[in-house]
């Protein structure tokens, strides 16, 4: 193929992953060093009331010709970095100073008074809080949590099925894609409703003598987090190290019964490396897509307890406003995961080059 | 083949028993209990029958009007799974024909892209999207969902036209078609299995999503996961009730998905592992 028209094919797609993947990033990065405020007026008003007219002092924002208010921006450098991380280094920093504009207030009082109780409370909040690190200690812990449960569970289940009757493979292949194509919120949901009070499991665990309230402390609603996790992904390492089983090479198999080894042997020295490229790849995509967590730390914990890289983002940007905060907070999120990715960079890397 | 001991088989079929109630029972229970009322649906004891009502299903789509959020993923599915996948279809055709070092650079920044948490992208969607007075449509949601689903589309169909000889294409050339013409017509026709594929896991992904559609519209343009979302704190009974009949009426269509589908779903999942 021409590149030519290698070009005009892939036009399209890349003009797409263009304009709303790689642009969007540079604007993110561009929005990380800077902030925006609402400019401020102080206008003395004349209010007619039942008890006669008097002069009212009031702050407003400043409005545009267009009506629009007018917000003045300006370079703050790393200072939303220092705040996501919880570092305060020369003590006044434009950030901490002035909160964000926000979005709708439209420039009134009420904004106004929104925008000062916003930075009080956020100073308080996050006073020497490391925000993003306690999120990436979490999302680093479901990682390496989820992913031995994943591969080892999936690969029993994988050899269960390959020596079970052929009439229930279909049905267990069927019934096992459920809890992996389920929409992550809905998925997320059932689980709570299960845990929760009242619920179906804490009922069962009570005749073990088993009393918690699984959604009102850290440690069990991220162990929660974990098991949908599990129960979420773990269909995909089966169904594909099941598929993985279907191709291991039978005389070699055959040949090692002959040769008299135990059936702990074959597994160990047959099809286990024969396996080893496909739990590769298992382990780094769920790698890729564990960083990723989001959907059950919003429905099971709503970050009361524990956040994730994705959360962190999505609440600063949602419930405090700050689009820059957030844009600080997913810069390093992208560096996060570009630091995870590159051992997968360089497997596909060495193996597509022997391809072109 | 060898007759395996009873104590072994046993170990293999109480195992798969316990997953298979595992896997279930999250969805079988919620589906449960969508069919009662507060009181029944969580008590203590925990009741395994009572009376069933369908009043959590007509208060929902009917009073709440659910079925406002079921066309907004029918639009929202549908439109990201037609573009995405004439596009990414186009893109990995040239992928899989073209022998640069130009289409290995497109693979590996594809690949990066992929990995890309979505929140990450929320800040300047925002302040993109609130400059131009797009935020909240249709087209923007469908546009973004086709990027983001861009680079695993070209991924994977690049890896189905692969396996289609060059020699058909070829032939087709020989015989007067340009590079587009033997591409619709000659290359298409063979490739539906891997378009097929393609397409739900295109499907599902819009299908799913929570994050980008409860971010980027409104309350009359969502989708329904963002819908549901109301569920997570609901305070009245009620509302939880509605919530667990959403839950509900959002997956049934994907159950009816894995009953048709089950074969491509399974191609699909294993296909980007034989290619790696």
């Amino acid at each position: 193929m021409k590149t030519r028209s290698f070009l005009q094919f892939v036009g399209p797609s890349v003009a797409l992953m263009l304009g709303l993947m790689a642009l969007p990033l540079i604007i993110t990065f561009y929005l990380s060093v800077r902030n925006c405020t609402l400019q401020m007026e102080v206008v003395t008003e004349t209010q007619s009331g039942p008890f006669g007219t008097q002069e009212v002092v009031t702050q407003r924002a400043k409005t545009g010709s267009d009506g629009r208010a007018l917000q003045s921006c300006s370079f703050v450098g790393l200072d939303y970095f220092r705040k996501v991380l919880g570092v305060y280094g020369g003590g006044s920093s434009a950030a901490s100073e002035a909160p964000p504009a926000e979005a709708d207030t439209g420039g009134t009082v009420a904004g106004t008074a929104a925008a000062s109780t916003q930075k009080s409370q956020d100073a308080k909040d996050s006073k020497g809080k490391n925000e993003f690190w306690g999120a990436l200690r979490f999302t680093l812990l479901y990682v390496l949590a989820t992913t031995p449960f994943i591969l080892g569970i999936g690969f029993a289940l994988a050899l269960a099925v390959n020596h079970a009757s052929p009439k229930i493979k279909g049905f267990v292949i069927a019934a096992s894609l459920l809890p992996f194509i389920i929409t992550p919120v809905v998925g997320a949901l059932s689980i709570k409703w299960l845990f929760r009070d009242n619920g179906l499991i804490p009922y069962l665990l009570s005749f073990v003598g088993v009393k918690v309230f699984w959604m009102a402390q850290a440690w069990s609603a991220q162990l929660l987090i974990i098991v949908y996790g599990i129960w979420h992904v773990m269909p995909f390492a089966f169904i594909v190290l099941y598929a993985g089983l279907q191709s291991v090479p039978q005389d070699s198999l055959e040949a090692a019964t002959i040769d008299g080894a135990s059936r702990w042997q074959k597994l160990r020295y047959v099809t286990l490396p024969h396996l080893m490229p496909l739990i590769i790849f298992v382990l780094l995509i769920h790698v890729m897509d564990a960083y990723r967590v989001f959907e059950p730390v919003l429905v099971l914990t709503q970050g009361a307890f524990t956040t994730s890289v994705q959360y962190l983002t999505y609440s600063i940007l949602l419930q405090e406003n700050n689009p820059f905060k957030a844009s600080a907070a997913s810069v390093l999120t992208i560096f996060g995961i570009v630091v995870l990715l590159i051992p997968l960079l360089r497997k596909t890397w060495r193996e597509q080059r022997r391809g072109f | 083949m060898k007759k395996q001991s009873p104590a072994f088989m046993l170990l293999i079929y109480g195992g798969l028993v316990i997953w298979l109630l595992l896997a279930s029972l999250p969805i079988v229970w919620t589906a449960i209990i969508s069919l009662r009322q507060y009181v029944d649906a969580f008590s203590v004891p925990v009741k395994w029958f009572a009376p069933i009502t369908f009043e959590n299903y007509s208060r929902l789509w009917i009073d709440k009007e659910f079925y406002r959020n079921f066309l907004n993923t029918a639009i929202v599915t549908i439109g990201t799974v037609t573009i995405s996948l004439s596009v990414g279809c186009v893109a990995g055709y040239a992928l899989s024909r073209y022998r640069g070092s130009l289409g290995f650079w497109l693979l590996m920044i594809a690949l990066v892209f992929r990995a890309l948490p979505h929140s990450t992208l929320l800040p300047s969607f925002f302040t993109i999207f609130d400059a131009m007075g797009i935020r909240n449509s249709y087209f923007t949601l469908i546009f973004v969902l086709v990027a983001i689903n861009q680079p695993f589309t070209i991924w994977m169909l690049r890896s189905f036209f692969i396996n289609i000889p060059q020699e058909l294409d070829e032939a087709a050339m020989v015989d007067g078609c340009t590079r587009f013409q033997a591409f619709r017509r000659v290359i298409i026709p063979v490739m539906w299995p891997g378009l097929v594929t393609t397409g739900l896991f295109s499907f599902l992904l819009a299908y799913n999503d929570f994050l980008l559609s409860s971010a980027l519209t409104n309350a009359e343009k969502m989708t329904m996961p963002a819908a549901i979302a109301n569920a997570i704190n609901a305070e009245s009974e009620a509302l939880l009730m509605q919530g667990v009949a959403g839950a509900v009426s959002i997956t049934i269509p994907l159950l009816i998905l894995v009953a048709i589908f089950q074969k491509q779903i399974v191609s699909g999942l294993t296909q980007g592992a034989v290619k790696g």
